[in-house]
């Protein structure tokens, strides 16, 4: 049985199957990124002033990350012309061109991936933000994860139904400590200790499969008490918790987003597991690079508790004094055309373009970041910025240790009302550019593999019905050049706008 | 088939101007998004960047939709899906930000509710 | 071949003929590219989830009728455990579960695939006269997609924090938020509904591909545009709902995926709270954003849902009332219509989101215009039968009840299509009245009929018709015994998703429906529904539903027993068109093969050419050479237009 139309076109739709099909496909993707890019403008567009975060400025959340959306697109858009080569040599039938042409297309697709990777990396691994209770926000680097809560522990109890409690992920594997079961003896009359993680779990399970079958009983009496019409029934009563005592002290790395709550002696978490112990620190060290201020009334800013936490006039002394140089800017630009300056200008995303620095720098990396952004502020706005080397104020803020980390502040805990990587969770600029970038990736890597299947198994169909895969690579081809052609959006409007 | 007799020089030779006006228009992106000169409007991003801005990526993606993708001369059959796909875009796009922009309630005091009184004069 | 081997036993075909005569069982029954092995396959699997969907609403029903005593049979169930509460009531939490995956499942698991995936893999190649579907494999891969997608949500009840419970909508920020206590995020029923329906997503994505791709370019000879049946036209404009619609759910769904695993606020607002406490995410979301997507893709899938029950009936009605469909080129433009229209109806479903009255009027107008096209359907639908000498067999019985039980759906609609009076029926049971008017004894109904219909082409036997009876005549009394009662209710003020039925809510569950020892209350006296002389509450209604709900399933038993013994012991079909029907399908061998026709099928007339004056017989199908009734059929030249190019 074969089925018609596969190489040849039909006559009255004058269009082979494949190809046909790849049109639909790419019809509903057209509505897949569509309904994503209707997403960023729903989300940007309803972005409200002075409440939630302002959309950053791409250019400035990249900073010289722009450079490599820039070559990027063009490595991309190399390798749409490749393709179209490649089909070219096909209906040529030179094997040995769309070989070359084809190769060099996946290789495109392997630095594009490669380039995003150096880009997330740098996102997620080097760039940190904590948020203050008063929408202050910090911008720079969490130190040693001092974002989770550092504990000693002794004691930790939790239920024994449902999942496992959540406190496990947060013990250190290594040094896991041995465990006793309060309340419970082994079969022999020891007691029940653990030792090991898959122990611990090996356990849990028993138990919750034993607790499982006491509530099954106990509530078959219950109801036939209930049934066979007793007035106040004994009411169930199983032990669904457990209490395990560590022989000696054991550190807990808290994650602060599974705790409710935790004091000096204990950690509360969510799914209703508790540590007992004592805390060891829940500070938060962080090498704070730039300070953002749009979040706050303007006429707070003086008050704002950052300036507590960061404890440094000279830091504070210049960033005003850059932010008042920056409102002139604004103004000129006004009163040069002679309009009124809308004030909601100086609330809305426009301010981040004065982030300033306070601190030292630690690593070298940074700073060449924070200057190429410095250098763009310059450009754009003829805002004198002082360059980041000349940065005598800010040294003088505390200094935590010796060496190293400069501008390193210690950040109480009580005082953050958010905190975290650029990641997606940073906000929904990030959430939207880690979302698109990451599905566009995946189609990426889709169709370099499709391309890279046809030139590695085509010969064969090469041999026998070269049109079938100059087809192929037609319709291969046309992916390709649509996943390009969401690139060509993407790149103005996450890198530059 | 008309494109056994296609002369694949010129087949060619198209798409590799295309090519080039798509790395020129590329670099004219970057500078429109760089350069200060470029910047139209108030600093920073505003409306008339924005519309630049995807003028370009537009122009460059219709470059690719007609030259590399064949759209300039498809079957009707694929424009007719395409069309009826960009309308629905369309309309997601535009309902959905309709329907934001018609409130019923104001739910947060903005500048321009509060007539400029949320924030004082700087 | 110089050397005849004892295999070789079929030597008429010749070696280009690349068709395995041999073919395994697992080749031929699990992972077989024939449109008809993996229709059947798309047709047990989604029976199989209808009945589970079935099984949960039974269950939720019990709790709304009886929300302070236990629920018999299933205390001792080991899963039960952690869901009934010490007295063996249904809870909360295992209401909204069941809620949910009742929802779920029979939407995107029972009824799609059953209409679209089981009917519409079968018969649209057979009435296009196509040896398959234009690619098999992938017609293959949408099915373990959706398979896969199925285990997902079946699997997920049995995960600590059990099935998704935020409702089939799974809005935003209940559904983010919801089990978000857990330590292990991925293993929580929430997101394992949102993994479960990317791949649903998928395999539909990639069925409708193939189906759109088989209709436009697999078209036999002499099939034009013009000579397919209406389910052909319907499958067609179902494909591109399903096309275009769904990849807006599936960026929803990756979304709330981010905001539940990644910790991202595309639907969390600034400031929100969750049981008292700050919720640790950047906020800044819109829970707008997720209700739009949800009904972009949800609105276009109610027509998902009936559309194809509405090609099934289409089908039907010619075929036993002897008479050509009437105004079939109208119901094909109007389910265009349709198809479009069904783009931009979404935000009827938002109206009390806050929208303005602008945008809202536009949604109203819409929503309205909607309506035109469908009652042009039923209508045609409706005067086919006029005057026609119908037979009623079993498939034309649910075929006809489904034209008023579709009609009560639809009609109750209007008042919610504007504002004003949504205010007042948004959420409340008139809404679920409504839709499962449309979808049960509507869908289902049409499903059933289908069925019954192309059973004997299946297995080249009748389904039993005594049984047949047994089935249809209690299903219709109960199918409106359950849901007419929710349109009283729904009016009074009853809100959906109550577990305990609205009891909790005196002064509307107090208020009476009929008073004492009037008509209705003796009936519900004699039912035992109420005490003697006592008045018939809104609330008491429950009971009578939920009966009939019960009584509901019992009445499936004689199309299960039907269904399975008629294969075997049912009566032979006395030819390979045992209806007398007109269209393609039934030119096939009984069962059809792989490839399915014999010889070439060609298509020499309209599809719905039924007692003909003049002809021999009161039907011709469209396999049958010789002069075609209608004046306006053009595809004659072109037939021979394409045998001159062949
Ligand atoms: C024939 C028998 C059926 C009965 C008796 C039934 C009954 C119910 C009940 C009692 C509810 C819950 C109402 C509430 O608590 O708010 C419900 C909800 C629902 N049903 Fe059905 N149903 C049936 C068939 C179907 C079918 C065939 C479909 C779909 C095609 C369907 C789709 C739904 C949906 C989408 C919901 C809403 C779930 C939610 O609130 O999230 N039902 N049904
Ligand atoms: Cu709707």
């Amino acid at each position: 049985m074969e089925i018609p139309y596969e190489v040849k076109p039909r006559r009255d739709t004058g269009l082979y199957n494949a190809k046909l099909g790849v049109w639909l496909f790419l019809a509903s993707e057209v509505m897949l990124f569509g309904g994503l890019f209707s997403a960023y403008v729903f989300l940007r567009a309803g972005v409200q002033d002075g409440v939630d975060n302002p959309w950053p400025w791409g250019l400035n959340v990249h900073k010289d990350y722009v450079w490599l959306g820039f070559i990027n697109t063009l490595v991309l858009i190399g390798s749409s012309v490749g393709v179209v080569f490649a089909w070219v040599a096909l209906k040529e039938r030179n094997w040995r061109r769309f070989q070359i042409y084809m190769y060099s297309v996946v290789a495109c697709a392997v630095v594009f991936m490669c380039i995003k990777g150096v880009e997330y990396n740098s996102k997620l691994n080097h760039h940190h933000g904590i948020k203050l209770l008063d929408n202050s926000v910090m911008e720079g680097t969490i130190l040693d994860k001092t974002d989770r809560v550092r504990f000693e522990g002794t004691t930790v109890s939790f239920s024994i139904q449902g999942a496992l409690p959540a406190f496990l992920k947060d013990l250190d594997d290594e040094a896991f400590p041995t465990f006793t079961v309060v309340d419970a003896k082994n079969e022999d009359g020891s007691a029940v200790t653990l030792t090991s993680m898959s122990e611990l779990k090996k356990w849990f399970l028993q138990e919750r499969r034993r607790v499982a079958g006491e509530l099954t009983g106990e509530r078959k009496r219950y109801r036939s008490e209930i049934a066979s019409g007793a007035e106040t029934p004994t009411p169930v009563s199983v032990t669904t918790s457990a209490t395990l005592k560590a022989a000696e002290p054991f550190h807990l790395h808290a994650n602060p987003r599974k705790v409710i709550g935790h004091s000096d002696t204990g950690v509360n978490y969510r799914d209703g597991s508790k540590v007992e112990g004592t805390l060891i620190s829940d500070d938060v060290l962080f090498e704070i690079h730039e300070v953002d201020m749009q979040l706050v009334l303007p006429q707070k800013q003086r008050d704002s508790i950052l300036w507590d936490v960061v404890n440094d006039e000279g830091a504070k002394q210049e960033f005003f004094a850059k932010q008042q140089k920056y409102y002139e800017t604004f103004r000129e630009y006004y009163a040069e055309r002679n309009e009124i300056m809308p004030e909601k200008m100086l609330r809305g995303h426009k301010l981040n373009l004065h982030y300033v620095h306070v601190g030292g720098h630690g690593d070298d990396h940074e700073h060449g970041d924070d200057h190429e952004h410095s250098k763009k502020g310059e450009e754009k706005h003829e805002v004198e910025v002082h360059s980041s080397e000349s940065k005598p104020s800010a040294a003088g803020s505390k200094v935590e240790g010796d060496g190293g980390h400069h501008g390193t502040i210690t950040v109480p805990r009580d005082k953050i009302k958010f905190m975290g990587n650029h990641g997606p969770r940073y906000g929904n600029y990030y959430a939207i550019y880690f979302t698109m970038t990451a599905l566009h990736g995946l189609h990426v890597v889709g169709g370099a593999l499709v391309l890279l299947f046809f030139v590695v198994f085509g010969k064969k169909l090469y041999l026998k019905n070269p049109e079938h895969l100059a087809n192929r690579v037609e319709v291969g081809g046309l992916f390709w050049h649509f996943v390009d052609l969401i690139w060509i959006f993407l790149f103005p409007i996450m890198y530059l706008l | 088939m008309a494109e056994h007799t296609q002369d694949w020089a010129k087949v060619k030779k198209s798409y590799l101007m295309v090519g080039i006006a798509l790395f020129f228009c590329t670099g004219l992106t970057l500078a429109l998004g760089l350069w200060a000169p470029f910047d139209v409007g108030p600093p920073g991003p505003t409306p008339g960047d924005y519309v630049i801005g995807l003028a370009v990526a537009t122009f460059k993606a219709s470059l690719v939709a007609l030259i590399f993708m064949h759209l300039n001369h498809e079957k009707s059959l694929v424009y007719k899906t395409l069309v009826f796909t960009v309308l629905f875009f369309l309309s997601l796009m535009v309902l959905t930000l309709f329907t934001a922009s018609d409130p019923i309630l104001e739910q947060y005091d903005t500048y321009e509710s509060t007539n400029g009184k949320l924030i004082e004069k700087l | 071949m110089s050397t005849v081997t004892v295999e070789t036993t079929d030597q008429s075909h010749d070696d280009h003929d690349h068709h395995d005569h041999y073919e395994p069982f697992w080749k031929k029954y699990i992972f077989s590219t024939d449109h008809k092995t993996i229709g059947i396959q798309y047709g047990f699997t989604s029976l199989i989830f209808l009945a589970f969907g079935f099984f949960l609403m039974m269950v939720m029903r019990w709790s709304i009728a009886y929300p302070d005593r236990a629920v018999p049979l299933l205390a001792d169930w080991p899963w039960f455990q952690a869901w009934l509460d010490d007295g063996g009531k249904v809870t909360g939490d295992l209401y909204n579960m069941f809620g949910a995956m009742h929802g779920t499942i029979m939407v995107f698991l029972g009824v799609v695939p059953l209409a679209f995936g089981a009917f519409g893999n079968y018969v649209t190649p057979l009435q296009i006269g196509a040896v398959d579907m234009a690619f098999p494999r992938l017609n293959m891969a949408s099915y373990w997609f959706f398979l896969l997608g199925g285990v997902l949500m079946f699997v997920s009840f049995f995960l600590p924090s059990g099935a998704a419970k935020a409702g089939w909508t799974n809005y935003s920020p209940l559904a983010t938020t919801t089990d978000i206590h857990y330590g292990d995020l991925f293993w929580t029923g929430q997101t394992q509904w949102l993994m479960g329906m990317v791949f649903l997503i998928s395999s539909s994505l990639l069925g409708a591909v193939n189906f759109i791709c088989t209709i436009i370019n697999l078209r036999c000879r002499g099939m034009t545009w013009m000579r397919m049946p209406f389910f052909v036209w319907a499958m067609l404009v179902t494909g591109f709902l399903l096309l275009l619609a769904f990849p807006p759910l599936e960026v929803a769904a990756i979304m709330q995926l981010m905001d539940r695993m990644a910790g991202t606020s595309f639907y969390i607002p600034t400031g929100l709270n969750v049981s008292g406490m700050a919720f640790d995410a950047a906020g800044g979301g819109s829970p707008l954003l997720y209700q739009h997507l949800f009904w972009f893709l949800a609105h276009p899938e109610v027509y998902v849902l009936i559309l194809p029950a509405i090609a099934i009936v289409s089908e039907i009605i010619p075929c036993n009332t002897r008479k050509p469909l009437w105004g079939y080129k109208t119901m094909v433009y109007a389910v265009m219509v349709l198809g479009f229209l069904a783009f931009i109806v979404w935000a009827h479903h938002m109206y009390i989101t806050g929208m303005g009255p602008a945008i809202s009027t536009f949604f109203q107008t819409t929503t309205v215009l909607i309506s035109i096209p469908s009652v042009i359907l039923i209508t045609s639908l409706l005067i086919s039968m006029w005057g026609g000498s119908i037979r009623f067999n079993v498939p034309m019985l649910f075929a006809t009840a489904f034209i008023p039980m579709f009609g009560i759906g639809g009609l109750t609609g209007l008042p919610l299509a504007f504002s004003l009076p949504d205010l007042h029926l948004h959420d409340t049971y008139y809404v679920i009245g409504h839709f499962h008017y449309v979808v049960a004894p509507g869908t289902i109904f049409a499903l059933f009929a289908g069925i019954y219909h192309w059973y004997p082409k299946i297995t080249g036997r009748m389904m039993g018709t005594r049984l047949g009876h047994w089935h249809f005549w209690p299903s219709l009394i109960f199918m409106n015994g359950i849901f007419a009662p929710m349109f009283f209710q729904g009016m009074a003020g009853f809100h959906r998703r109550a577990f305990d039925g609205g009891k909790a809510y005196e002064q509307i569950s107090n208020q009476v429906f009929a008073e004492p020892n009037s008509f209705i209350a003796n009936i519900c006296e004699l039912l035992r529904v109420i005490e003697p002389d006592a008045a018939v509450r809104m609330i008491d209604l429950n009971i009578v539903t939920s009966g009939a709900a019960w009584l509901l399933a019992v009445a499936q038993v004689p199309f299960i027993i039907n269904l399975f013994i008629s294969g075997f012991i049912g009566k032979k079909a006395n030819s390979d068109n045992p209806w007398n029907a007109t269209t393609l399908d039934w030119a096939t061998p009984t069962p059809p093969p792989h490839g399915n026709f014999i010889t070439e099928p060609v298509a020499y007339r309209g599809p719905y050419e039924y007692s003909v004056p003049g002809a021999d017989k009161d039907y011709t199908p469209q396999f049958e050479d010789g002069p075609t009734a209608l004046v306006e059929d053009n595809g004659a030249e072109e037939v021979e237009e394409e045998e001159s190019h062949a």
